[in-house]
């Protein structure tokens, strides 16, 4: 009881000398950054979806048939928002040898690089020294050898998108309400998710999009088009469409 | 916390006796997973019910990782014969249900996911001594896929880590709960490797293999810890028992119950030569991956337990490499040497004439070894570094 009146006290201290330095900023554009009008193909990278439940202790638990119904779900979802943006979703088909090889590399060192940015430069609390100034610029890049992947699909920009769903199961919500008996804080379920555009002819990250805190249940079709109006505010374009038709 | 609890001390101690009973029952085996009419290894086997297809899907996400990455060796040749060897050690019929991929990491491992994925990693090919020990090791990898170790050792994760976390809310005795909880996931795993070895005997008692060459491969594994640990100026962890943490038996205890289980086994054929011969092309590629880890005292156990009685041109670059690294006065003149021996049996060894070059200059040779770069430059001519070494030998 001693702690938890503690750390009360230091939340509200926290609280009161900078609002701003706990939350976590979630968005960013590469700066001067605006949709070539010429060419809006873009090319969907194997979105990586994973849907399960988190069992009592919170261990996750791997769901085969959520994770499908996510995965369809949010590509509809998503070439939907596009459309209405004006924007030509193009699929990574099937590719062998080496450029599979590359695309690999590609989607990986996204990985990497989004990771990166979500740590370095979305955390206020944790950034690199020269993504400190108020004004910092958000310069990431894949470099330019990202451009033979749009050599063959004729798109002009690459979209990763990222989503994790842990539905706290049963046990976890009981568990929860044992825990919140105790004086224990303990979440049930965990929702995140990142998005990112890529220049595919320089290889410049253009708008990356992070949160850690998703809302839309993916394994309903209301719930993922939720997600990904979510997953695409701030897409460069127009976020009033999508937030319109996602009410 | 521990204050607001005790206003339930009721509930807390029902809860409590009720979470502990199934601790201590832990010995017994735990509840049959949803039976499965066909063994995993049948020709399009489906996973059945949610925790098994789970496992699965994520598996199979994992392997698409895995097909594209750069750190696969892309070798029909050398794929086909490690699937070879798995085919004659657990069967036609089993090990079509398995995917191999050999992976380029210069470690001793191997690994089955639960959809019949399976990585070699290097490090073990090239530790291996015959046809028979790579038997011994995939057929031990498969026993772990037949047996559905995956599924049961999550099932067990999550039941143990339940109890572990109620036991830590209701406090009271929570923490002997909670270490008999979290050490029997790992108790679980030992035996779940124990039985991986005890099937994988079985296979190799029908194979055509010798089934006593799977408790060599710990054997020379302990060695070359304790070379590795005696080159690091650490102490042997041979003899250690087996820690809480654990995951697997000690090496020991594999050697032990593996050579005496397999003593009264009918002599096979080991299969030295053939297997030597199929992983000759990467001998050098895996040789130099090992030189990299700077492990000197392991290193050189491996390379004289890899050339027995003869030293081969590879095995002696191999050793003249890990000696010119290492760099002390002595050293040169011993890699000096053993670069010579190297080019004795192959001339034509472009990377060892570079190898005695940069030796004998650095040891004050300059006219011997300007001689022995220029042989180099002569066999590569398009190598990278050939301005920096045409600077040394003057030309």
């Amino acid at each position: 009881m001693r702690y938890a009146f503690g750390y009360a006290i230091l939340c509200l201290l926290l609280g009161c000398l900078s609002p701003s330095a706990m939350a976590q900023e979630k968005s960013a554009v590469r700066q001067g950054f605006a949709l070539d009008p010429n060419s809006t193909k873009i090319l969907l990278f194997r979105p990586k979806v994973t849907a399960g439940s988190q069992s009592t202790a919170g261990m996750f638990e791997p769901n085969a048939d959520w994770t499908q119904q996510a995965r369809d779900n949010l590509d509809l979802a998503l070439a939907e928002a596009q459309q209405r943006l004006g924007n030509e979703i193009v699929g990574s088909v099937d590719v062998v040898g080496q450029q599979a090889e590359s695309l690999a590399e590609y989607q990986s060192l996204f990985g990497i690089v989004a990771q990166s940015v979500i740590e370095f430069q979305f955390f206020p609390g944790n950034r690199l020294p020269t993504k400190k100034r108020k004004d910092a610029a958000f310069d990431w890049t894949l470099g330019p050898g990202v451009s033979a992947l749009a050599a063959h699909s004729g798109a002009r920009y690459g979209l990763f998108i990222f989503t994790e769903d842990q539905f706290g199961s049963t046990g976890r919500k009981i568990f929860q309400v044992f825990a919140a008996m105790g004086g224990v804080g303990i979440t049930s379920g965990q929702h995140k998710g990142f998005a990112g555009l890529v220049d595919l002819n320089s290889g410049d990250l253009l708008w990356l999009n992070a949160d850690l805190q998703m809302g839309g249940d993916v394994r309903t079709m209301e719930g993922a088009r939720r997600r990904v109006a979510q997953l695409l505010e701030d897409f460069p374009g127009s976020t009033v469409a999508l937030a319109a038709a996602a009410q | 916390m521990r204050a607001l609890l005790r206003g339930i001390p009721l509930v807390a101690l029902a809860l409590a006796l009720f979470l502990v009973l199934p601790v201590s029952v832990s010995a017994a085996p735990a509840p049959a997973p949803a039976p499965a009419d066909l063994p995993p290894y049948s020709p399009a086997y489906q996973p059945q019910g949610t925790d098994e297809r789970g496992l699965w899907m994520w598996a199979d996400e994992d392997e698409r990782e895995l097909r594209d990455s750069k750190f696969v060796i892309n070798d029909p040749a050398l794929q086909s014969y490690v699937a070879s060897v798995l085919c004659r050690a657990v069967g036609q019929d089993r090990c079509r249900g398995v995917r191999i991929y050999l992976v380029r990491v210069a470690a001793f491992n191997a690994n089955m996911s639960p959809n019949g994925t399976m990585q070699v990693w290097s490090g073990l090919l090239l530790r291996v001594r015959s046809e028979a020990e790579l038997a011994a090791i995939l057929g031990h990898e498969f026993a772990h896929f037949e047996l559905r170790h995956s599924l049961a050792g999550f099932r067990k994760a999550r039941t143990m880590t339940d109890i572990a976390a109620w036991t830590a809310v209701l406090g009271q005795y929570g923490a002997t709960v909670q270490q008999a909880a979290i050490g029997s996931i790992y108790q679980f795993s030992r035996e779940q490797e124990k039985q991986a070895d005890l099937l994988s005997l079985k296979y190799a008692i029908q194979s055509p293999f010798s089934a006593q060459a799977a408790a060599h491969v710990w054997q020379r594994l302990m060695d070359e810890a304790d070379a590795t640990a005696l080159g690091r100026k650490q102490r042997s962890r041979r003899y250690e028992r087996v820690t809480f943490f654990s995951t697997h038996p000690t090496p020991l205890d594999r050697a032990t119950y593996l050579a005496d289980l397999s003593a009264d086994a009918a002599a096979k054929p080991e299969g030295a030569e053939s297997y030597s011969a199929a992983l000759a092309k990467w001998l050098p590629e895996f040789l130099s991956d090992q030189l990299k880890l700077n492990d000197f005292g392991g290193t050189e156990y491996l390379l004289s337990s890899l050339a027995g009685e003869h030293w081969t041109a590879p095995l002696l670059f191999a050793r003249a490499e890990l000696y010119r690294q290492r760099g002390n006065p002595r050293d040169l003149v011993a890699a000096a040497d053993f670069y010579r021996s190297a080019l004795a049996a192959d001339p034509e060894l472009a990377e060892g004439w570079r190898g005695l070059g940069l030796c004998l200059m650095r040891d004050r040779q300059q006219a011997e070894g300007a001689a022995a770069l220029k042989n180099y430059i002569r066999l590569r001519p398009q190598a990278a570094d050939i301005s920096m070494l045409q600077t040394m030998t003057g030309e």
